[in-house]
């Protein structure tokens, strides 16, 4: 084997290597589902989300929980089936995890100073996404994560909002519309 | 460089595990046998004289009770690998 042929060889199997960017899409996509719908079920049946003091705290920690435990699995599932995992990979799965701490911290917080973590995840998740987008190199995802955190802080000015309507606008623009682009657009990288 | 690694990188298969290990964190043995396409024997055979002379480091568990193994490049391995490489960048830019 020639030095040439060496070379051929290190480029090509380097070459091989790809980082899929439909599981983060499809993660956003899931996500955005996920806390848009119980945003509008708390919004329309919210004598039956807050039926006692705790009922609301229970609805959004349980739920998400459940979800967190569903798309670890999935996750778990899509790397197995790719059969590797590139620094990128490791990277963004870092970074959620880091989101998914930060999450349980906020909403702890949250319920025992009873006040509403709305905007404080939503900044957080913003800087995620922000993260992500610059990460990946995919506009829509910078974009979005950009304009959710301008969105939170508008909202920190404007206090008589409902925060149900702010997750579901926040949300579906930063998060939903960003991870179809990237479900549907992206190609691996 | 020590021959003994360039005496390694020699081997196609093992050139091609190596490179792809560079640029991954972990990988199974299925993604191996796509990358280098060899038979299933041949790759064990040069992945274990990888993994003897400190290049790889081999990982074997059970995941939902089917035995699954994970490779990854050592520290050996990565400067080893970098020092082949520069070699071989050298060689060419010096032609």
């Amino acid at each position: 084997m020639t030095k040439e042929e060496q070379l051929i060889i290190i480029n090509d199997a380097i070459k091989q290597t790809k980082t899929n960017l439909k599981p983060l899409g499809y993660n956003l996509i899931f996500w955005s589902i996920v806390v848009i719908s119980m945003s509008l079920f708390h919004y329309f049946f919210s004598q039956i989300v807050q039926y006692s003091y705790y009922s609301s705290t229970i609805y959004w920690v349980s739920i998400p929980i459940l979800g967190m435990i569903y798309t670890t699995y999935y996750n778990i599932k899509a790397g197995i089936k790719i059969g590797y995992e590139t620094q990128l990979d490791r990277v963004i799965r870092i970074i959620w995890c880091v989101f998914g701490f930060a999450w349980i911290f906020t909403v702890g917080i949250s319920v025992l100073y009873n006040i509403n973590p709305v905007q404080d995840i939503l900044f957080l998740l913003g800087l995620v996404l922000l993260m992500n987008g610059l990460i990946v190199k995919f506009h829509n995802i910078t974009i979005g994560g950009i304009g959710l955190l301008i969105f939170t802080v508008y909202t920190y000015y404007n206090p008589g909002l409902n925060l149900l309507l702010v997750n579901v606008i926040g949300i579906s623009f930063g998060m939903l519309i960003p991870g179809l682009s990237l479900y549907f657009q992206k190609k691996d990288e | 460089m020590n021959k003994g690694i360039e005496k390694l990188m020699f081997n196609p298969i093992r050139l091609k595990t190596i490179s792809f290990l560079m640029s991954v964190e972990t990988c199974t043995f299925k993604a191996l046998l796509e990358v280098t396409a060899s038979s299933k024997g041949n790759l064990s055979v040069q992945l274990k004289k990888l993994n003897e002379a400190g290049l790889i480091k081999i990982e074997k568990y059970f995941q939902k009770s089917y035995p699954t193994t994970d490779y990854s490049i050592t520290k050996k391995g990565k400067s080893s690998f970098e020092d082949f490489y520069k070699q071989l960048q050298n060689y060419k830019d010096n032609e």
